[in-house]
């Protein structure tokens, strides 16, 4: 009989014992295979976060916040500078502004802080938001598809209508990164002066208008070019016109808000924000979508760290179990090695048969591990990541930031919002980790069985070199 | 022939250094069966274990077939003992959960024997000592105290050694059976031509041997 069968059968001599034994390993096991997947899917989550932002850098001004941007606004002559960077194909610019429709009541406790900008009569507009508030839901209202916190809570007057964005952008194409599709109408132009401008089919809709249809902003009659549509309900609520226009219209002339640079490779991402910062020094915040994927994914990264030390965990506490195990055989069974050594066997085949006794332990706990990862990989990792989220999301709720976006008034309000409310988006989908348990966790999960009963068993092998032969004699 | 000079075994205790073989020197020609008789803490299994090199001794040297086997290293030792030793102990000393037939051909393995080979040996050195086939797939547990140490010497000659050491073999067996099991290990070192140590308290099995040798304080006080 060789050692490997020897070592098999003697792993069941004591077969109430030797179950315990698996079953704990197979605890084990499992939550190591469990943390694997988690730290797997969450990896290959942070990875697609990241692929998937693409090579932009956005240019906010510094210390930009809904509240307090006043007069700390970019000039186009120094995004013309990061224009002419080396790798830089485009600057996206825009001015956003806040437009209350004609008529409309604002709460009192909402929006009262110190307001930025110009907030006036002149922010008027004749277009109502196509984002409808439930006015009876309290602090908390929902509708349109939309959900809003107000302020310290309270009611909404039945005549509040959600204030409209109002973009000046020179690259109507496109919206804070997003693709607009146009469904009627042209584009446009963004860099020239003209009283035209493009609202979503969603405002059209609401409004009664089309292509042709005019409507009134900053007390001005500005005419329908194009509807468009992007995929996001937050642009539902938004006008756009040429970047020239905004700043004619709310007489911020050369301002711009916030803008996207586009480099012409992810590769060069890194030296073009380099770039940028030494271009606009203190006057503007840079960050890159690398940067921003990495604040996104943060709660992400707290989670494969969790699940990285809980992995090491689980697995050093495997091989304590083995530890402990093989000892305690071993120290049952040292006149049997005496005897075996005594007729013949050499200290390694002996070390070999009682490492094939730890090893069968070690895979009959992986069988039971890899049942328990299998059916309890997926709901942890997904309650990990939304415990992990859930933290985030309440944070950034009660942000003013987000309040501020549907503020009265005050130049500029709109940019960084926008920009919060497209991480949003991407945050989002981090609740979108599915769990995969294929081959090669099935083997990380064997492997880790294999290693689990190697160390298990490597001071079992010590003292079982240490037993003399002789102590069979002794025992006599 | 087994040539023992002047072998001496000391161990270190609390109070300093405990001589449990003083100065032992003996021979005993190939095919002998020969008895070490003593009280209780005389040596006699200390002596056992150094013949078998399961110890190594402080002083001396044991000559087998003309080879100090106790300046062999540990490796060599270890295929000594598989190629040239059996033995056999007072309580058998049977792995529990192999059969009678699984422990005979156990040391066959250890020496590299083929399985089909192993079997077949295994069966016919428990025909010898009297194992029938229904028996032979038992466990221990399932056999009377004679049949394992029939078993037990059916082990200690699976690789045909050349010297058989045997620590009180019927001390834990009832008159008859003793009786049987020292005929069988007789008859054994005639037919095998196997050079035969027994180490007994059992005055009228020493009486049967062909030789007998007495120890008393770890000294060899007489033949």
């Amino acid at each position: 009989m060789n050692f490997v069968t020897l070592g098999i059968r003697n792993a069941f001599r004591n077969v109430v014992r030797s179950a315990a034994i698996m079953l704990i390993l197979g605890l084990s096991i499992g939550l190591s295979l469990v943390m694997l997947i988690a730290h797997q899917a969450v990896s290959n989550k942070i990875s697609s976060v990241k692929d998937s932002i693409g090579n932009t850098i956005t240019i906010a001004p510094a210390g930009f916040s809904g509240f307090s941007q006043v007069n700390n606004s970019l000039t186009t002559s120094q995004l013309a500078k990061v224009q002419a960077l080396p790798h830089v194909t485009n600057v996206a610019e825009t001015l956003t502004d806040r437009l209350t429709t004609i008529g409309s009541t604002s709460p009192s406790s909402f929006f009262n802080q110190s307001s930025s900008g110009s907030s006036n009569t002149s922010n008027m507009t004749s277009l109502t938001s196509p984002v409808t508030i439930n006015t009876s839901g309290g602090g908390l209202g929902g509708g349109g598809g939309g959900r809003f916190f107000i302020s310290g809570g309270g009611q909404l007057p039945t005549s509040f209508s959600l204030p409209i964005s109002i973009v000046g952008t020179n690259d109507p194409t496109q919206l804070n990164g997003t693709s607009l599709t146009i469904t009627s109408g042209q584009a446009i132009n963004g860099t020239a002066s003209a009283d035209n401008a493009m609202i979503s089919k969603s405002m059209a809709s609401k409004n009664s208008l089309k292509v042709g249809s005019t409507f009134t902003a900053y007390s001005t009659t500005l005419t329908v070019a194009a509807l468009f549509t992007s995929g996001t309900q937050s642009s539902d609520n938004d006008v756009i016109v040429s970047l020239p226009t905004e700043q004619s219209l709310s007489s911020q002339s050369g301002d711009v808000t916030s803008a996207i640079a586009t480099v012409d490779s992810v590769d060069n991402l890194t030296s073009a924000t380099s770039a940028i910062k030494n271009v606009l020094g203190s006057s503007a915040d840079v960050t890159s979508s690398e940067e921003q994927a990495d604040q996104t994914v943060q709660p992400l990264n707290s989670v494969k760290t969790i699940s990285f030390y809980s992995l090491i965990g689980a697995v050093i506490a495997g091989g304590i179990i083995i530890l402990m195990t093989m000892i305690m055989i071993v120290r049952e069974r040292r006149r049997e090695i005496g005897i075996l050594k005594a007729i013949g066997a050499s200290n390694l085949r002996v070390i070999l048969q009682f490492m094939s006794e730890a090893l069968t332990f070690t895979v009959l706990g992986a069988v039971i591990g890899l049942i328990i990862g299998v059916i309890g990989g997926n709901p942890v990792t997904q309650m990990l990541v939304s415990n992990s989220n859930t933290a985030t999301t309440v944070t950034t709720t009660s942000s003013p930031s987000v309040a501020a976006r549907f503020g009265g008034g005050g130049s500029g309000g709109g940019g960084f919002t926008r920009h919060a409310l497209g991480l949003g988006n991407v945050g989002s989908n981090l609740h979108n980790i599915q769990a995969d348990v294929g081959w090669s966790i099935l083997l990380y999960g064997f492997g880790a069985a294999v290693l689990i009963a190697i160390i298990g068993s490597a001071l079992a092998g010590w003292m079982i070199a240490r037993v003399r032969p002789s102590e069979v004699m002794r025992s006599e | 022939m087994l040539k023992v000079v002047k072998v001496s075994k000391e161990f270190v205790s609390g109070d300093g250094h405990v001589s449990a073989v003083d100065n032992v020197s003996f021979e005993v020609p190939d095919g002998q069966f020969v008895s070490i008789i003593g009280k209780s803490g005389s040596g006699k299994t200390t002596l056992l274990s150094l013949l078998g090199t399961l110890e190594r001794p402080t002083k001396g040297t044991i000559e087998v077939g003309g080879r100090d086997v106790a300046s062999l290293n540990d490796h060599s030792l270890v295929a000594y003992r598989r190629k040239k030793i059996g033995f056999v102990f007072q309580s058998y000393n049977l792995l529990p959960n192999l059969s009678a037939l699984e422990n005979v051909m156990l040391p066959l393995g250890f020496a590299g024997v083929p399985r089909r080979e192993r079997k077949q040996r295994a069966q016919e050195l428990l025909n010898e000592v009297g194992i029938k086939d229904d028996k032979q797939n038992r466990k221990p547990s399932r056999l009377s105290g004679g049949e394992q140490q029939r078993v037990a010497i059916a082990r200690a000659l699976a690789n045909k050694p050349s010297l058989i050491l045997a620590d009180e073999p019927t001390g834990n067996l009832d008159s008859e059976t003793g009786k049987m099991i020292f005929e069988l290990l007789h008859n054994l070192a005639r037919s095998e031509n196997t050079t035969i140590v027994v180490v007994t308290h059992d005055l009228s099995i020493a009486g049967k041997t062909d030789e007998s040798f007495r120890l008393q304080d770890g000294k060899l006080i007489a033949k």
